[in-house]
């Protein structure tokens, strides 16, 4: 025993680095050691000591297991930074990779793949050749994961060199850590192929089932979540499988047991015979109830995937509501995600029992939870309508209670369950109003009250800004039903209020529209304002089907738990870019990275926040202009709408303009008052990439840039902050911001516009639109064979079918047109002549695995090109013709 | 697969930071430790632990104060990264006996050795202590014992009985001992943690308990063992409702809605005489998880009433009933109960000759707090408070106050009468004979009772 290490972490006044230089040049073994050990404190509490690398490489030459690792954890650490010296190591490493003894062996395969320098790389090669056919099962397996590591810096070499034969050929080896290994290697480099690479036939499916039940528990988890992959033939293999992976239900570890649910729950879908379902439905309850035994970080994820499994088949978990009540000591978010689940379950034979609970939860302390807890009783209220009036009784003895906030929340809630049962409880509503006063907070004084509204009215530029939406809202209406004197009075106290004497954009601009629609015409006005409210119904929170399907085949994953799709969230970027990303990382933290930046930009997936762009534009100063004419023309409107003065509307289909090298002026400098954004997006290894350049034509530098999208059809949202340097008057700055998708999404028919806004410390918040052009979003993986390309279209209904002729453009360079449309993942598939005319195929994929299949008709050298298209997704249609007008024309 | 793991103190220090991928930026522990210190604005509320910061996805999980983090781009599985990040601590337990601050940084060489073992790439490669020892070199650095402070649920064996050996469950499974020789012992405990809801009534309206059988084994060359649990032991209500009693207190079979074992347990003969077969792996380990929502007999009893008594004044009365046998004894009891907001003093009043026993009323949160050091089997205690309200509105008394909720531990003793009938190990010699320690303990999870 050598004593305290914290003694390493001890400085001497003395310089340090001169020091321990002269003590890793001892010749005493232990204090050589000793050195080592310093160096490597030094390095882990960030201090910069890669000017030792040579000493350090001169221990390396040891027998001593404990000083090589030492040594090679320095080697991991500084190789980066001093590439030319760390070829100094590469012949101690080839000769370690020969040693006798299995864990050198190893230990050099395994350092060396982690030293990402190019020149090192070509050496990897041979030892790791030797090392994946080596005798020893450790070094096997710490070789099978050294060529993950490879594929990542090259994957043309891995290719080359056959390492990925040898990778499969060991999914067959006799040791089961092996095993594991080469299916967790395989299954993270086809994530990151286009081509298919590890493909499970039913030849793999069985070994992998064999192996899997002499696996470690972390082994057992890489194989199932590799099979969950597999597609069975027909109903017999699923209960195949599924016999073979229920044992694995019993296991301890949780991630084994979730990862058995999913495999289990996907071959389920094939399975016909409802008694085997129902059996299996019987045998995942117990362990799936017995995850919410353990800690309750795991709770958590467990209810998360619950809460999906329950969607679709709510049978499993249906008599064990109970297990679902909130514990005292839960913590809170774990409670939310009960909840939920508890109003998933409740059905009229338990609501009894249920409503006691939420009542219980509805006096606790927290006042989130409490919230939720009065917002689930009305839930039940809706999805139950058996038991909504029971429901009202306790909401109504809540009321009692007089809390603030449960009275505000219960209020909220009754207002839809009047809308759910019309004419049925709407007795309640003197009770309703009693409380109403006795409210030191005016939020839920909602539309319901018409009648006092008058009173409401004399307080209105004191109430807060969405009550004063409501009472607006509330008093046009009132106006447009009973036309006569007292309303009209009323309304234009209200609407002079909420033009002139408020600042709060929203309120003005919607003061302003119902201003015009009346004085124009008041018909209008009442289809508009006095339309039906749509029906509400028992949402539960159910999602999407098709999204459903999606998560549920997600089970066990990160996606599980935010409940997106996986390509909203993983933002996997080669490590090439990451490594710029990472130094600018440095530099950037001190500025402009507040702590309000950060929470602000985390539009994190549990928070489900659509908020992003709302807070830019609360963020935007308020222009305070009582100026506007009552009956402006209709662009001002527009121009309010988007919160800009009314001298800078941004015309609304600007950037049209062709996408040439400079990218598209979004901004005009006279617009910007001196700041012109031209911005374009662009898709590049894969990801998209909003690109984007600042011109400071104003007298002083800007900084503190920041941006964010507003919702849109593809959900497009900034993956990360802006990082844009100060601009110098006169000068530009570009930056590629790196972009997720389906991150907030708008609803309705697919559009091309997107808005953006973009701040900085000196100027008011710009707004302005840009277009989304679908070839960004073609996706490198979609390639199709020629066959499957046949069996698509014939599968597709005619009525997918959707042709455009573009008159205007000459194909005259086949060649140079092919590449250009396949650099932008349009792929050709064949080609063939008709009469005069060449017909081209071609195959091009969106997020999600939207397939569009293309037939191009054209004559050489002749204008005039016709496109007919065939995709699921036909309402997309329009914008794949731009897209593909756009890429032919370039 | 993951790309950082990392440890951070209470105060967001790094203490351990291993990055295996570098594809996720270098701050990433600072941005972690802001977003879930500040996830709420008032910072009451608990961030989740997992969530997603600019296409960084977080893992934590808290262990003794300490906050162990996962980070990845990719979408992995969540429950494999949380139980990962658990054992790591376990592992490190076992390596360097206690686990903290201290001890984390006095063997921050070894700690790295280890991390190397666990995760190759981002793939975890084992947690087995068993199996890490032919990797790893460094000896680990015991703390002082004095220093020691006692971690999980075994810990509290240390408390004052002395049938049990102190530093035994602290102890290093690699380090040997002072004299050169490590003692021969094997330790299973019965750990049980009980949650019960009584209703405004006194009747039970949902209990549960959560068990493990816990071993950790200092024997040497790994012996076989054999663990025999009740015979009349049964897995599974068969079908029918979570709460069809079928049998009643006291008597029948032990019936567990479901368990779960370590890989190591063969079961070969569990089917005919329920016992579980073993080679233990060095290490703290659960041989087996069970869960069980027949009825039990709770050990305690709690009796609450609140009163008005005058203008702006109440009375509240709890009583507590200790429902098991007078040779056990229940230590550390802590009951708490929520008065209405409205309460702005509270004067407290103790049975006559009340000793060990504290009461407070906390200000800040309108909390009642009443500690006793012990409870023996079989005895009542009573607690009465009065209140004082503020002149301000004030509803509904009893809506606005509690639940009751109680954490208490009772060791030896378990309330769902499952026991280790035997514990057998494989003998090398005649005269082998090791220690065997088989102890029980009963912990409060959520033990409320409602007003």
């Amino acid at each position: 025993m050598s004593g305290h290490d914290s003694k390493y972490f001890s400085t001497t006044k003395k310089g340090e680095i001169p020091e321990l230089k002269e003590e890793l040049n001892s010749q005493y073994k232990d204090k050589r050691k000793d050195a080592v050990k310093k160096v490597i404190a030094a390095m882990t509490v960030g201090k910069d000591v890669s000017s030792l690398f040579t000493d350090v490489v001169n221990c390396m030459q040891t027998e001593n297991l404990e000083l090589k690792k030492l040594v090679y954890l320095y080697l991991i650490n500084y190789a980066k930074s001093q590439p030319d010296l760390a070829i100094l190591a590469v012949n101690t490493f080839v000769k370690d990779s020969q040693d006798p003894n299995p864990l050198i062996r190893a230990l050099a395969v395994r350092t060396m793949g982690c030293i990402r320098v190019d020149k090192i790389t070509e050496y990897l090669c041979d030892p790791l050749q030797r090392c994946l056919k080596d005798d020893d099962p450790y070094v096997r397996k710490t070789a099978a994961i050294c060529v993950a590591k490879l594929y990542d810096i090259n994957a043309e070499l891995v290719e080359d060199r056959g390492f990925l034969e040898s990778l499969k050929d060991l999914i067959s080896d006799n040791n089961p850590m092996v095993v594991a290994n080469a299916v967790a290697a395989l299954a993270e480099i086809q994530e990151n192929s286009n081509r298919p690479i590890f493909e499970i036939t039913s030849h793999t499916l069985s070994k992998l089932l064999t192996a899997l039940n002499e696996c470690t528990e972390w082994g057992q988890v890489f194989i199932l979540d590799a099979l969950s992959k597999y597609k069975a033939a027909d109903a017999r293999e699923a209960e195949n499988i599924v016999e073979r992976v229920t044992p694995r239900l019993q296991h301890a570890n949780c991630a084994v047991v979730l990862s058995a649910v999913k495999m289990i729950l996907q071959q389920m879908e094939l399975i016909t015979s409802t008694d085997v379902v129902r059996n299996l439905c019987k045998k995942m309850a117990p362990p799936l109830v017995t995850l919410l035994s353990a800690e309750p970080e795991i709770q958590y994820v467990a209810l998360r995937n619950i809460n999906l499994i329950v969607q679709r088949r709510p049978t499993i978990l249906a008599h064990e509501i109970k297990v679902f009540f909130c514990k005292y000591n839960d913590p809170i978010y774990v409670k939310m995600e009960k909840l939920e689940i508890m109003i998933k379950l409740a059905s009229d034979r338990n609501i009894d029992q249920v409503l006691l609970e939420f009542k219980e939860y509805a006096t606790e302390v927290d006042v989130d939870f409490v919230r939720k807890a009065v917002r689930a009783i009305g839930r039940c209220a809706i999805k139950l309508e058996r038991a909504a009036e029971r429901c009202i009784t306790v909401l109504l003895e809540l009321i009692k209670i007089k809390v603030n906030y449960v009275v505000q929340e219960a209020i909220i809630v009754i207002k839809d369950i009047f809308r759910r049962y019309p004419n049925t409880y709407e007795s309640i509503i003197a009770t309703l109003c009693e409380s109403l006063d006795t409210l030191d907070e005016p939020e839920p004084r909602i539309d319901n009250a018409d009648e006092l509204l008058e009173s409401f009215l004399e307080s209105f530029p004191e109430e807060p800004a969405h009550v004063q939406l409501q009472l607006l809202t509330a008093t046009v209406k009132l106006f447009l039903k009973k036309p006569t004197e007292g309303p009209q009075q009323m309304i234009q106290v209200v609407l002079n209020n909420a033009t002139v004497e408020t600042d709060n954009p929203d309120l003005r601009d919607r003061a302003y529209i119902y201003w015009r629609l009346l004085s124009t015409d008041p018909e209008a006005a009442k289809d508009v304002v006095l339309a039906e409210k749509p029906v509400i119904s028992d949402d539960s929170n159910l999602l999407d089907p098709s999204l459903l399907d999606e998560l549920l085949a997600n089970i066990a994953t990160l996606s599980s738990v935010y409940h997106k799709p996986p390509e909203a969230f993983v933002t996997r970027v080669k490590t090439t870019t990451q490594k710029t990303e990472d130094e600018d990382y440095g530099s950037e933290t001190g500025n402009s990275e507040s702590p309000a930046h950060i929470a602000d930009s985390a539009a994190s997936p549990p928070t489900s926040s659509g908020a992003p762009y709302a807070a830019a534009r609360q963020a935007a100063p308020a222009p305070a202009s009582p100026a506007h004419a009552a009956a402006a023309p209709v662009p001002d409107l527009l121009g309010d709408l988007i919160g800009l003065e009314n001298s800078a509307i941004v015309p609304v289909d600007q950037p049209a303009s062709p996408a040439g090298p400079p990218l598209p002026v979004v901004l005009p400098a006279s617009t910007g008052q001196g700041l012109q954004i031209s911005a374009q997006l662009t898709r590049r290894e894969g990801q998209i990439f909003y690109s984007l350049l600042f011109e400071n034509n104003t007298q002083s530098p800007l900084d503190g840039f920041m941006i964010q999208f507003n919702k849109n059809t593809f959900g497009l949202a900034a993956a990360g902050p802006l990082q844009v340097p100060q601009v110098q008057p006169g000068t530009s700055a570009g930056t590629l911001l790196p972009m997720v998708t389906f991150q907030n999404m708008s609803q309705g028919p697919p559009s091309s516009l997107l808005q953006v806004a973009v701040k900085n410390s000196q100027q008011p918040v710009w707004y302005f639109n840009d277009k989304i052009s679908l070839h960004v979003f073609f996706t490198e993986d979609g390639r199709m064979e020629r066959a499957n390309f046949l069996e698509t279209w014939r599968s597709l209904p005619d009525s997918n079918e959707i042709t455009r002729d573009f008159p205007g453009i000459v194909v005259s360079n086949v060649e140079a047109t092919l590449d250009r449309l396949a650099a932008s993942n349009m792929f050709f598939i064949a080609k063939r002549k008709h009469a005069n005319q060449d017909v081209f195929y071609f195959s091009v994929k969106i997020p999600r695995g939207i397939p569009f299949l293309i037939e191009l008709t054209t004559v050489v050298n002749n204008p005039g090109v016709k496109i007919a298209i065939k995709t699921p997704s036909p309402e997309t249609a329009p914008l794949f013709f731009e897209a593909v007008e756009t890429l032919l024309k370039d | 697969m993951i790309s950082q793991f990392f440890v951070l103190s209470q105060r967001g220090d790094n203490i351990v930071f291993r990055d295996y991928r570098g594809e996720v930026p270098k701050g990433s522990a600072e941005i972690f430790f802001r977003k879930v210190k500040f996830w709420k604005e008032d910072g009451q509320e608990e961030a989740p632990p997992v969530f997603n910061v600019d296409g960084v996805n977080y893992f934590h999980v808290k262990v003794v104060g300490l906050l162990f983090v996962a980070t990845t781009r990719a979408n992995v599985s969540p429950s494999l990264v949380l139980e990962l990040l658990q054992r790591i601590a376990r592992v490190i337990k076992d390596y360097v006996g206690v686990l903290n601050e201290d001890s984390i940084r006095k063997n921050f060489v070894l700690v790295y050795e280890l991390l190397d073992e666990v995760i190759d790439f981002g793939f975890v490669q084992t947690t087995s202590t068993e199996l890490l020892k032919s990797y790893i070199f460094n000896e680990p650095i015991i703390l002082d014992s004095a220093r020691l402070s006692s971690i999980g649920p075994t810990g509290l064996f240390m408390q004052g009985t002395k049938r049990m050996p102190g530093t035994a469950v602290t102890k290093s499974v690699v380090a040997s001992e002072p004299g050169g020789r490590k003692r021969e012992e094997i330790f299973v405990d019965i750990i049980e943690k009980i949650s019960v809801t009584f209703s405004s009534s006194g009747y039970i309206l949902t209990s549960e308990i959560d068990g493990t059988i816990q071993m950790k084994s200092y024997l040497t060359g790994n012996p076989e063992i054999r663990l025999a649990l009740n015979e009349d032991l049964s897995i599974g209500r068969g079908g029918g409702s979570a709460y069809d009693y079928r049998s009643s207190f006291g008597s029948g079979a032990v019936i567990l809605d479901d368990c779960n074992f370590h890989e190591s347990v063969r079961l070969d003969n569990f089917e005919v005489d329920k016992t579980l077969t073993l080679v233990p792996p060095d290490g703290e380990f659960p041989v087996m998880n069970y869960r069980m929502t027949q009825e039990f007999k709770p050990p305690f009893r709690i009796n609450a009433l609140i009163e008005e008594a005058g203008a702006l004044k109440a009375e509240v009365i709890l009583k507590i009933f200790a429902e098991f046998p007078s040779n056990i004894t229940s230590n550390t009891i802590a009951v708490q109960m929520p008065l209405p907001k409205y309460t702005i003093r509270a004067s407290f009043e103790l049975e006559p000759g009340a000793v060990g026993q504290t009461t407070d009323f906390k200000e800040a949160n309108k909390r009642l707090e009443w500690g006793l050091k012990k409870i023996v089997g079989g005895s009542e205690h009573t607690l009465r408070a009065r209140l004082t309200f503020s002149p301000e509105a004030h509803g509904n008394i009893t809506k606005e106050s509690g639940p009751v909720s109680m954490t208490f531990t009772i060791p030896m003793y378990n309330s769902s009468r499952l026991q280790v009938k035997y514990l057998q190990i494989a003998k090398k010699s005649g005269t082998y004979n090791p220690y065997r320690w088989v102890r029980y303990v009963t912990l409060a999870n959520s033990y409320v009772a409602r007003i």
